[in-house]
């Protein structure tokens, strides 16, 4: 039966007889969940208020965005304790420290999603400009790979967890795609804002597809080493 | 040597089988049996007695299974979803509709894993926590938008209203019931947008009627001039009602836009509030008793929250007794549960009490007042008293509904309660934005 699907599962053997290490481990994951949530649903919000105009959503970016930092804030100095106080095995030890490297790439994901907001904020008195839905293409898909990410660290898939890297070119093409639309626009009327904002949000968004491979990677260097 | 392996044996035996029985006897909880019942008991019937037992454990227990079983598949095909968590949050079982509802594929029956690494939904991780901590029932709605990996199928992905139930179990385990509300959801909204889409239509024919009423005024004579005039206040009332569900209809569709955000000071605003409806106050002789900490001043929109108050004085001035006095109190709060988060909403509130000496709230009404066109009984007799003479939101069902969309448009609250010692109607305001006294002056 394969059953050791679950980091749990995974890390209960090797730890039966340090139920205490285990549980910690457990709880960790627990919390880089969490905060894997909030990462989610601020980038959801971020997309909504880019997209849809809707700025009300903006507004709760800022709160959402503490709560994933004092996760953060938490859940390294909880590796921090569990490596000096339980001097884990060397599986154990990898996948603390890649749960380390993990929540700082979710935090970079979290604040580029605030910037998001801040940038739908600064760009909504403006024309909706044409490449706008190019770049929602793009913005799904990063959100897909953050999810892959999740979902891959939730189940401790490496293959699922390598497949992020195939998404990630889709998002570079894009953004190599906008950038190109947005360098060459000739004949701008008015302000330049609309397009530095656009450059800028299609900054973010490659950004975030990158954390969101790095999350990918460090799942595969669990599972594997 | 024969014999004495026999009894050996036989001593053994008896041991032991008491020895059983006791355990047996605990195990079913009789403790009513004596010990020296037990060895009488068992000396003369061991073995009829042990069968009898057996047999009748044994279908208890089956009985027991059975109805387990019934339990089990009646929770299964429940039309509500059950899920429920053990003291790590990891999921030990959930039926069919919590597996369609929150989109559990990767779950199998039998399987124990985290909650969060089937369902990433950071609401329902909270309400599980919030019910254990707190070991009691608790209920969350929100909007659950179910994780995709696939960006294609992004677009289509449909978000869910859902509302969770979770119940605290024995050992740390939480049983969460999980609605799904989206169609009622989308009904009250369906509902809403028709009847704004109706008013919208409404306006237009309801502006030309009062044109041609207005003209007809001039041109008629006394007897007839009576029932134009009739005719033209309740097409005027007629008007106000439209005009009033629209602008509801607005706040609530888009409540931070439709607000214009200034300083201003609540004690000018109420006295001017006071000053307009003086006439109908006098008329009643009702006095105004107004107490103020200090000049409270507050950032919010100066002319819907002068509605507020017109349309919460007005009331009280409605239902108050003659010669009654409505007290007005001016305090600013700092909210102590949530001292130690420096959130933004945690700022000072500015709580004010509005208090009447009327009859009051009916008990069973307090629930519904802030809704739309509900009317206790007693409103309902009072509007045929007052013959409908009197302007705008008298009796139209929507004023007290108006008041608590503005004031939740400033992220404020509006509770209603009957004040214990005048036994009339208390309403309790709260806003946020309290600006400090330092800022004020520079404003002046």
């Amino acid at each position: 039966m394969f059953e050791t699907t679950s980091v749990k599962a995974l890390l209960i053997r090797p730890n039966f007889a340090r139920p205490q290490l285990a549980r910690d481990i457990r709880r960790l994951e627990r919390d880089i969940l969490r905060m894997g949530a909030l990462v989610e649903q601020s980038f959801r919000l971020s997309h909504q208020a880019l997209f849809a105009r809707d700025l009300s959503v903006a507004e709760q970016l800022p709160l959402l965005d503490k709560k994933i930092d004092r996760y953060y804030k938490e859940i390294e100095s909880e590796c921090t304790a569990i490596i000096t106080l339980h001097s884990p095995t060397k599986q154990d030890l990898r996948c603390l420290s890649a749960f380390m490297q993990l929540v700082r790439d979710l935090e970079r994901i979290g604040d580029y999603a605030e910037d998001l907001s801040e940038i739908a904020v600064k760009i909504f008195p403006y024309e909706p400009h044409s490449c706008i839905p190019e770049i929602a293409v793009m913005s799904r898909h990063a959100q897909a790979m953050l999810a892959t990410s999740l979902g891959a660290l939730a189940d401790l898939d490496e293959v699922g967890a390598r497949s992020i890297k195939l998404l990630d070119d889709a998002v570079d093409e894009a953004y190599e795609s906008v950038y190109e639309t947005l360098a060459n626009q000739k004949n701008i009327q008015g302000s330049v804002e609309p397009i530095v904002l656009l450059a800028l949000a299609i900054r973010c968004l490659e950004r975030m597809a990158d954390h969101a491979t790095n999350i990918g990677k460090r799942v595969a260097y669990i599972v594997t080493g | 040597m024969l014999l004495l392996g026999i009894f050996l044996g036989l001593g053994l035996s008896i041991c032991l089988s008491i020895c059983y029985t006791i355990q047996f006897n605990r195990y079913f909880g009789r403790e009513n049996f004596s010990k020296r019942n037990i060895l009488a008991h068992f000396a003369v019937l061991p073995l009829v007695g042990w069968r009898h037992k057996f047999a009748k454990v044994k279908k208890q227990q089956q009985y027991l299974k059975q109805q387990l079983q019934n339990y089990q598949n009646l929770l299964e095909q429940a039309p509500l979803g059950y899920l429920q968590v053990d003291e790590e949050n990891q999921l030990l079982w959930c039926n069919q509709q919590a597996r369609q509802m929150l989109s559990l594929e990767k779950w199998q029956p039998g399987q124990v894993r985290l909650l969060l690494e089937v369902v990433r939904s950071y609401e329902l991780d909270r309400l599980i926590e919030k019910t254990r901590d707190r070991s009691s029932s608790q209920e969350r709605e929100w909007v659950f938008h179910p994780s995709c990996e696939n960006a294609e199928a992004m677009v289509e992905q449909k978000s869910v209203v859902l509302r969770a139930t979770g119940l605290p179990l024995p050992q740390g385990q939480v049983g969460v019931f999980l609605e799904n509300r989206q169609q009622l959801f989308e009904m009250s909204q369906a509902r809403d947008r028709a009847f704004s889409d109706l008013a919208h239509e409404l306006r237009t024919p309801l502006t030309s009627i009062r044109l041609v009423v207005e003209t007809l005024q001039d041109r008629v004579n006394p007897p007839i001039a009576r029932w134009i005039n009739r005719l033209l206040t309740e097409v005027d009332r007629l008007i106000d009602l439209v005009q009033s569900w629209l602008d509801l209809s607005r706040l609530e569709s888009n409540p931070t836009t439709q607000l214009n955000y200034q300083p201003l000071e609540i004690k000018a605003l109420i006295n001017s509030v006071w000053e307009s409806l003086e006439p109908i106050a006098q008329r009643q002789v009702v006095q105004l008793n107004f107490t103020d900490v200090d000049d409270a001043w507050i950032n919010a929109d100066k002319s819907r929250l002068y509605q507020v108050f017109f349309n919460l004085l007005h009331n009280s001035i409605k239902y108050s007794p003659p010669c009654g006095v409505i007290r007005v109190e001016v305090n600013v709060n700092v909210p102590l549960q949530n001292k130690n988060k420096s959130s933004p909403e945690n700022g000072p509130l500015l709580a004010i009490d509005i208090i009447d000496a009327g009859h009051g709230f009916a008990q069973e009404d307090l629930p519904h007042i802030f809704q739309r066109f509900y009317r206790g009984d007693k409103a309902r007799s009072r509007s045929i008293k007052g013959e409908g003479n009197s302007n705008s939101l008298d009796g139209s069902g929507l004023g007290l509904a108006i008041v608590h969309q503005i004031l939740a448009a400033h992220g404020g609250n509006i509770t209603a309660m009957n004040h214990p010692e005048t036994g009339g109607a208390w309403l309790q305001i709260h806003l946020p934005q309290v600006i400090a006294k330092s800022v004020t002056q520079d404003y002046i």
